[in-house]
């Protein structure tokens, strides 16, 4: 029955759904996992590594968060190949703006634009959405530290914490429960941690299989974005009491 | 002889405009405003071609606009400043406005700002500044006249000390004189100097500040010329 | 027998030389494409504008036009003249864009005859979508951005739009240069400046239509008398609160004998009487 209407993006079906954009999201949720909560002095992304084999030689630097601008970097879940593209057009968004009016562009505006790109692709005939959900995590003057969430309908939202991908129901019920108000960075770290460490199907978990970034203020006012270190992130790991083994190893 | 400058205070800043619309060697206009209001707290004083003038000034505050609506924000005055350049430069080669620019904001942040734009899309963050024929005679009295942090009425006092000069001294001296602000109230008109009262029947109504949060505080400013005192009691009607 | 296609071959850009050829080729075959030659000047571009220039009419004008108590007068002379040839006499240079606006002509007639038919028809396209009047300064706008989308192509006009609409009189100056102005007073051409002189005297903004048609009407006639591109007869429109009414055209001669009826010369006065006292 639903043959008719989930081959093409810009149709509905008679129940008026879009399959396809259906589809797209139903393929993210197959992805690995990403996290963003947000801190009331920075933003914190973690996300969740999958080795598909281990003659697959991993990247040196991440491979799921993205560094947009000076201010603006997000985390992915979905095709990557996809998501290549979109990070491309954010970046020269973002650089666009910063010729136009010599400042940084405002977050929600960036996840604007994006989200209208995405929208393009759900309504224009022939073409595939994109697959691809991001977290945002930036910073503005007019507004501080922001996370947004956007999936490949183009729908995209400003969130105090938030989960894409694999699981993405049960961490971000978990969230839920357990996010507080105002929480300092190193607590949302934790948080994020914790939740991904519950909702992530492997057993172990180790900095191979994550990746943690952080985006906070300098002293100077400036904004930083980091990424935690496989030692550091180890490290922390055992602080954490997530990861007993590797310490029975040391 | 066009003349337009700014002075930026210690909490606000000021542009002052001639408002002589000249075509040749006739006068066709003495009361023609040429410093609008792009938005609730950012003032754009033009001086240059009546057409590219107009086109420009309205184009630019068109997209401040726009953006405000579209974003929800407003722009900032360094923002909106870089982007009128950009604009300018852009059309440089192209279809050149020939326009001269003196660019007043208030951000929440920053405090009021001053920009200096010519046409050839040079673009500086001044303190104080002038443009057209008038600089010549402006920019040396506000070298030796300003001082950092001025007040209202020392401003004022400046603005005087500069028209005083240029209908001295410039050949073909504007008659009157517009002052617009631009501070934490948000961009309004400030007062004229007039010299030339044109029999023109009852005053236009001024154009309607843009969203103006909240009322303007009152101002005293010193001594007003007798010819605005004068405004005060018959313009204004209609 | 051997039919002649010389004539569809492409023209070589040198003509053979007849010795060399040894017989006379036709110096234009039949098929070239026609020549003529240039004018033996330097500068070309020059001078191709400076005859564009020489037969450009209605370069000399006097048209006027100023807001009062009751409404909006509009005048102007009726002359055309190309360089220093009067073309003609009788030029409506008041043009009636709609029953409640009316434009003037200086420069380029047929830019100005052309560009305010076209807002006419904009006008009313607007009147009926809207189902209301366009304003004056909506109609002006309109005549103003077309005429800067064309700046610096050739375009000459200066015009005023004057008329009535919901707000009362209105009057503006819209220009070649894509310029705008709103104004209670206008005057445009070669004569404007005489023009200028009386009307700024003798204007009052509470004056009776009466006395404004003659402000006009009497600035018109001086602008023609010091400005010899501007002359013919001097027509006076007054817009008010049901439209445009033509008041008057008069001969600017005649006006001249009417403002300044001959008087008998002094000279002739004292032929006359010393004739009379030498008859008595």
């Amino acid at each position: 029955m639903s043959r008719r209407y989930d081959s093409r993006t810009t149709i509905f079906s008679p129940e008026g759904r879009l399959y396809q954009v259906e589809y797209a999201m139903e393929a993210i949720s197959n992805a690995g996992a990403a996290i963003g909560v947000l801190a009331k002095d920075g933003v914190v992304l973690a996300a969740e590594k999958r080795v598909i084999s281990k003659l697959l030689a991993t990247s040196k630097s991440t491979e799921k968060m993205y560094k947009i601008d000076d201010h603006v970097a997000c985390a992915v879940a979905g095709i990557m190949a996809d998501a290549n593209i979109l990070i491309n057009t954010a970046r020269l968004q973002a650089q666009r703006y910063t010729l136009a009016y010599q400042e940084p562009m405002p977050v929600e505006q960036l996840v604007q634009s994006l989200c209208d790109t995405k929208q393009g692709y759900t309504q224009f005939g022939g073409l595939r959405p994109f697959g691809v959900s991001f977290l945002f995590a930036g910073y503005d003057k007019k507004f501080g530290f922001q996370l947004y969430m956007s999936d490949p309908s183009g729908n995209y939202g400003g969130r105090k914490a938030g989960a894409i991908g694999a699981n993405n129901q049960a961490a971000q019920s978990m969230l839920k429960a357990d996010y507080k108000e105002d929480i300092t960075r190193e607590e949302a770290v934790n948080l994020a941690l914790k939740v991904l460490s519950k909702t992530m199907d492997s057993t172990s978990l180790s900095a191979e299989k994550l990746e943690l970034a952080e985006l906070s203020l300098t002293p100077e006012g400036e904004v930083k974005y980091r990424v935690t270190t496989p030692e550091n992130l180890n490290k922390l790991l055992v602080k954490l009491g997530i990861t007993q083994v590797v310490v029975e190893e040391q | 002889m066009e003349c337009l400058f700014g002075i930026q205070g210690d909490k606000f800043t000021i542009i002052v405009a001639d408002t002589s619309q000249v075509q040749s060697i006739v006068v066709q206009k003495t009361e023609e405003d040429k410093i609008m209001l792009l938005d609730s707290h950012k003032l754009l004083g033009t001086i240059g071609e009546n057409g590219d003038r107009v086109q420009f000034s309205e184009y630019i505050q068109k997209n401040i606009l726009l953006y405000q609506f579209r974003n929800g924000i407003p722009l900032s005055t360094a923002a909106a400043a870089n982007f009128t350049c950009g604009e300018l430069a852009h059309a440089l080669r192209k279809n050149p406005y020939y326009v001269n620019m003196m660019i007043a904001g208030y951000d929440p942040e920053e405090g009021p700002s001053l920009y200096y734009l010519d046409y050839i899309a040079t673009l500086h963050k001044v303190k104080s500044g002038a443009l057209g024929y008038g600089a010549y005679f402006v920019l040396s009295l506000m070298d030796k006249y300003y001082s950092k942090n001025m007040s209202l009425d020392a401003a004022l006092d400046l603005v005087d000390k500069c028209i005083a000069e240029l209908k001295t001294r410039l050949m073909g001296a504007p008659p009157n004189f517009v002052i617009k602000i631009v501070d934490e109230n948000g961009a309004r008109e400030l007062a004229w100097r007039k010299t030339v009262e044109d029999i023109n029947g009852p005053r236009p109504t001024p154009a309607t500040p843009i969203e103006v949060k909240s009322p303007p505080r009152h101002i005293s400013f010193r001594s007003p010329s007798p010819s605005s005192k004068e405004r005060k009691g018959k313009g204004r009607q209609k | 027998m051997r039919l002649d296609f010389s004539g569809l071959d492409p023209v070589s850009l040198q003509r053979p030389c007849s010795a060399e050829a040894g017989f006379d080729l036709p110096s234009n075959p039949i098929g070239s494409a026609p020549s003529f030659s240039l004018p033996a000047v330097a500068d070309l571009d020059g001078f191709e504008q400076a005859a564009v220039d020489m037969v450009k009419p209605l370069h000399g004008t006097t048209t006027l036009a100023f807001v009062f108590k009751e409404g909006v007068i509009v005048a102007a002379d009726s002359r055309a003249s190309m360089g220093n040839y009067i073309s003609s006499q009788n030029v409506k240079k008041i043009l009636e864009i709609n029953p409640y606006l009316l434009g003037t002509m200086a420069g380029g007639a047929a830019d100005c005859q052309f560009w305010q038919r076209n807002l006419g028809t904009r006008c009313r396209l607007h009147e009926l979508g809207n189902k209301r009047r366009i304003s004056v300064t909506g109609a002006s706008k309109l005549l103003a951005n077309t005429l800067y989308s064309y700046r610096g192509m050739g375009l000459s006009m200066g015009t005023m739009i004057a008329g009535w609409d919901e707000t009362g009189p209105g009057l503006y100056y819209v220009d070649s240069e894509g310029g705008r102005v709103k104004g209670k007073r206008f005057s445009v051409g070669s004569g404007s400046t005489y023009a200028y002189g009386v009307l700024d005297t003798g204007y009052r903004w509470d004056m009776t239509v009466e006395e404004a048609v003659e402000l006009a009407r009497r600035s018109i006639y001086h602008a023609t008398f010091r400005d010899g591109a501007s002359g013919g007869v001097a027509s006076v429109y007054y817009v008010g609160p049901d439209g445009w009414k033509k008041v008057s055209g008069d001969d600017v001669g005649e006006l001249h004998y009417k403002y300044y009826p001959v008087s008998e010369a002094a000279a002739e006065l004292e032929v006359e009487m010393k004739e009379a006292s030498s008859a008595s």
